[in-house]
């Protein structure tokens, strides 16, 4: 495996134990945050832990609402994908903004870095007041709650794509930012001396070199996305329902046997997230500043 | 690293992992509740000194809000009990907290008291999440009248003195009178009037309680009126009668706010689109709100309760105190000042919180009756004895998710 280890030599048995000591406290709450969370979630959607009465072995909870859960999929995937992608972009070209140390870079990074310090809970109410149908944007412009589109609780999902779009891409703007700021900025100046133009320099000098940092910002972003509940509720439509509130509507439902079906459906959360994470090591290997 | 060393790694974590979640899931069983642990209601008084009761409440009201810290847990703090309030969005999350600990096995649980009625009680009934029988030890319990129907089964579901009456509710519609001149006097009419003027109806989506409610109504409507609904669930009488209503919310459907594509979540938010002026009817359960909204302005001025020829549907609401509770003393000592006469005048004023209260007001004392006959009347609000005219009981609590399931996909994904 090409993790990069600072030391290239097997290390002696003591060395060993300490670095394993040291790991310990670390791996021992993961293994009982993700395996107790994660894995009391996959007992109960298989109905191993029901609320009352005997355990009952099966798949039930996966096939009990089959519409519901590919449409919650469908809108959960899309969602995410089109969020993340507006954010890489808008990200990138911020952070080519903030290092090019022209008179707007300092705005730019002022706004990136206050953007990320506001809560999604805040950010999701201030666009819902903002795009809202009698919202503040709709009365500043003069325009009547009818003759407005729907980006709050609309088909597209308007409203939701925006601010999941302009939370994440500040977060990918200062990671994006960081990377730059190494030597790839000589390597740039590099390249310009040799008589490269702005186009060829971010095609085969930035964008090259940046990769993976755009990678994994954008995997965390799409898998924050994939499990966000309250920006979507708060902002989305009654149906389809994305995976995390069709996940909450079926916890909170009074019948009992919904709890194992919502159980399901985090679990179903889980695994696309995990997927996700999975294709962006993949590809990340691929990578040219990787290898 | 060697295949054989990685599969030992492997092997060690599975076991980790195995034995978190034996640890997680071992202890399940619920704990089986302590009938007669108190002799007398002295016994509880005295247990209940120094407890801290936990009543976990819909937290959106600020009127309730305000009366639980400002006026009940002052009252209760006369007895030695310390009343801390926990605001939840929905009652299911109360008994979520009470489920979850119970799978946990916890005996000391953290949640004392419960504001709840309809389906959650009887979900936490059916899964011996109640302490029951207790509700026969409260001293004020004499003020109730033991044969009203409201307090004697909830949604269909017998009360078994599992839970202690709080509050009465009534379903009531209001309207912007400046928008509609001539308002209809029954459901069905308020569903054509909805027809004629498109864009400026809606109503919550179930499973929302308000949503919900209204569901049950038109569901009353179409079926012919209130009686024509069995009570107690069965699968013929939902085969029989649903049909209809779908069809008729159906109907309904393109000539709502937003033409039916999407609905308020729930009651605050129709309530917003009331307050925009986007649409000019909304529905409460708690029509004591509309007096404070009105008076200060997010209602229109012009606001006022639409009352049905046929009637809307009225319940009682209740505290409910889970079987793990670790302050159950302090919890029945609670719900007992609750349901005292003052108490319960204090909860009706509009400006407390406008609730109606649960007792036989005929059957009070001379000096207890003066506390109700002295409350001030609403601008906006009629007597409780107007608004619950022709009102009907609760369908049985059954009936409640079949409906919410059935709107989903007979209505919403149409």
């Amino acid at each position: 495996m090409t993790w990069a280890p600072v030391a290239r030599r097997a290390g002696s048995p003591r060395e060993k134990l300490r670095g394993a000591l040291l790991v310990l406290p670390a791996a021992v709450l993961s293994l009982v945050v993700l395996g107790g969370g994660i894995g009391a979630t996959a007992l109960q959607a298989f109905g191993l832990l029901p609320v009352v009465g005997r355990p009952t072995p099966g798949v039930e909870a996966f096939t009990a609402r089959p519409g519901e859960l590919f449409a919650a999929v469908g809108v959960s995937l899309s969602v995410a994908a089109v969020s993340t992608v507006l954010a890489v972009v808008i990200g990138t070209l911020a952070a080519i903004v903030i290092v090019s140390r022209t008179r707007s870079s300092r705005a730019v990074a002022a706004l990136g870095t206050l953007t990320v310090t506001i809560p999604h809970l805040i950010a999701a109410a201030t666009v819902g007041l903002l795009l809202s149908d009698a919202g503040v944007l709709p009365r500043l412009l003069g325009i009547p709650p009818e003759a407005w589109a729907p980006w709050v609780g609309g088909p597209l999902w308007g409203a939701a794509i925006v601010e999941l779009a302009w939370k994440e891409s500040a977060f990918i703007a200062l990671i994006v930012t960081g990377t730059l700021a190494t030597r790839i900025q000589t390597y740039d100046e590099t390249a310009a001396l040799l008589g490269a133009g702005r186009a060829q320099r971010f095609r085969h000098v930035l964008l090259p070199l940046t990769a993976p940092t755009i990678l994994i910002g954008a995997a965390i972003s799409f898998v924050y996305a994939l499990g966000s509940y309250e920006v979507l509720w708060l902002l989305g439509r009654t149906s389809p329902e994305p995976l995390p509130v069709l996940a909450v509507r079926l916890f909170q439902g009074v019948s009992l046997d919904s709890r194992p079906e919502a159980a399901a459906v985090a679990l179903v959360t889980s695994v696309l997230a995990l997927a996700a994470v999975a294709l962006t090591f993949a590809a990340l290997r691929r990578t040219a500043a990787w290898r | 690293m060697t295949p054989l060393r990685h599969r030992r790694r492997l092997a060690a974590i599975t076991v980790a992992a195995a034995s978190a979640l034996f640890a997680l899931a071992g202890c399940a069983a619920p704990a089986a509740p302590d009938t007669a642990e108190f002799a007398d209601w002295d016994a509880v008084l005295s247990a209940a000194k120094g407890q801290t009761v936990q009543l976990w409440m819909y937290g959106g009201d600020d009127q309730g809000n305000a009366y639980i810290d400002d006026v009940l847990a002052p009252a209760v703090a006369e007895y030695g009990v310390t009343l801390e309030r926990v605001p939840v969005t929905d009652t299911r999350d109360a008994l979520n907290r009470v489920f979850t600990e119970l799978q946990a096995g916890r005996e000391d649980g953290s949640v004392d008291l419960v504001w709840v009625n309809g389906d959650n009680f009887r979900t936490g009934k059916e899964a011996g999440a109640w302490r029951c029988g207790w509700t026969g030890m409260l001293p004020s319990m004499a003020n109730t009248s033991a044969d009203d129907p409201l307090l004697q089964s909830d949604f269909g579901t017998p009360v078994d003195g599992c839970e202690a009456p709080w509050h009465k509710a009534q379903f009531t519609l209001a309207y912007n009178a400046e928008a509609i001149p001539d308002p209809p006097t029954t459901l069905a009419g308020v569903l054509d009037w909805a027809d004629a003027h498109p864009g400026r109806f809606t109503y919550p989506a179930p499973p929302d309680f308000t949503g919900s409610v209204f569901v049950r109504e038109a569901l009353a409507s179409v079926s012919g009126g209130a009686d024509e609904v069995p009570t107690a669930f069965s699968q013929d009488a939902f085969d029989e009668l649903t049909p209809a209503l779908w069809s008729r919310l159906d109907t309904l459907a393109p000539n709502l706010w937003r033409g039916g594509d999407t609905y308020p979540a729930n009651e605050t938010e129709l309530g917003q689109l009331f307050a925009d002026r986007q649409v000019d009817m909304t529905m409460t359960y708690g029509p004591a709100t509309l007096t404070g909204l009105v008076a200060d302005g997010t209602y229109p001025a012009q606001t006022k309760v639409l009352t049905l020829e046929d009637g809307t549907v009225g319940n009682a609401s209740f505290l409910g105190l889970p079987v793990n509770s670790d302050a159950a003393a302090g919890a029945m000592v609670v719900a007992n000042v609750a349901l005292s006469a003052e108490q319960q005048a204090k909860k009706a004023e509009p400006d407390v919180w406008g609730q109606f209260p649960v007792l036989d007001l005929n059957a009070l004392s001379a000096e207890d009756r003066a506390l109700f006959d002295a409350l001030p009347v609403s601008p906006v609000v009629p007597p409780y004895d107007e608004l619950s005219r022709n009102a009907h009981g609760e369908l049985a609590a059954e009936w409640v998710p079949a409906l919410d399931d059935g709107w989903r996909q007979n209505v919403l994904s149409r």
